[in-house]
């Protein structure tokens, strides 16, 4: 009979959540062009990007780190700015189902904000070749004068869930830009994996 | 923490377990457990003697270092790395302890 290892995991824990620092750009390239235009990721992804004013964002390696992103700065004053991401490990722990991943996903997203988030829609959609979840909410800051209207796409990959997101932020008496979030699906609707993920070759 | 979570399908894999040490309370980590949804266990060390053991505790600081260690069925450490979790070199790992404790 087999045996089986009881190894254990243990952790010293400092702090309890662990924020990440975002950086623009990186030394190479992780990225190259196909013949149609779209960009081919460190081999693994494939999408249309989005135009040049958009700036790729990457943010460094550890714990809940999306893959990486696009922001752009918009005019007006503070904090006029617009940015999304794909995240292959976005928020939350409930890989099976959409619902419970929204709800785990809401209660940390934006949490340095301390938003009060108003869910606007829900729906279902297709993405990454499969049924999705997609949900769009807008919070506001009152206190500081500012309000956010994001979207949030979960799909999955293999088991477990991945997620793609686009924030805006304005101040209060600011209009959104809308534009950006057909950008946005554009490089949502046209995302794929071109290999199978590390947890799905484990 | 969320990051252990979503494996523990895969812990599960490699015949392995995950548990948390903190020097918080008992009371701090229940509430810390249900905000996250963790599932798996969290122990409350206020005297700290296990991270002490496990070198993760800086003299003069009242909390442990961020440290990923992992023990084997007999005791014997065979993975330590501090701060953030690794969470692709931590599964590689225990897929391949679970390879070698397989073996014959």
């Amino acid at each position: 009979m087999r045996r089986h290892l009881r190894m254990l995991l243990c952790f010293a824990l400092v702090g309890m959540m662990l924020s990440a620092c975002a950086t623009t750009g990186t030394t190479e390239k992780p990225y190259k062009f196909s013949q149609q235009g779209t960009v081919i990721w460190e081999d693994e992804f494939e999408f249309v990007p989005p135009p040049p004013d958009w700036k790729l964002l990457r943010v460094e390696e550890g714990e809940n780190d999306i893959n990486f992103g696009f922001l752009r700065s918009d005019p007006g004053p503070f904090p006029s700015l617009t940015t999304f991401a794909y995240d292959e490990e976005p928020f939350g722990c409930t890989a099976a189902s959409f619902e419970g991943r929204e709800r785990e996903f809401f209660r940390r997203f934006l949490f340095n904000a301390i938003l009060q988030f108003q869910i606007l829609e829900r729906r279902k959609v297709q993405v990454v070749g499969g049924e999705g979840l997609q949900v769009d909410v807008e919070g506001k800051d009152p206190v500081k004068g500012e309000k956010v209207r994001a979207r949030v796409v979960f799909g999955k990959r293999g088991d477990r869930v991945v997620g793609f997101y686009i924030t805006q932020w304005r101040p209060m008496d600011g209009s959104y830009d809308l534009s950006a979030f057909d950008i946005f699906g554009k490089f949502v609707s046209s995302f794929k994996f071109l290999k199978k993920s590390f947890y799905e070759t484990l | 923490m969320e990051g252990h979570e979503r494996n523990l399908y895969l812990y599960d894999r490699f015949n392995a377990r995950v548990l948390g040490v903190s020097r918080d309370d008992v009371i701090t980590l229940k509430y810390f457990a249900k905000s996250l949804d963790l599932t798996f266990p969290l122990l409350s060390n206020v005297t700290s003697f296990l991270g002490v053991s496990l070198y993760a505790q800086p003299e003069g600081r009242p909390i442990f270092s961020r440290r990923t260690i992992i023990i084997d069925q007999k005791g014997v450490i065979r993975y330590v790395r501090d701060g953030s979790p690794d969470f692709k070199d931590i599964l590689l790992f225990l897929k391949k302890l679970n390879q070698e404790g397989g073996k014959p």
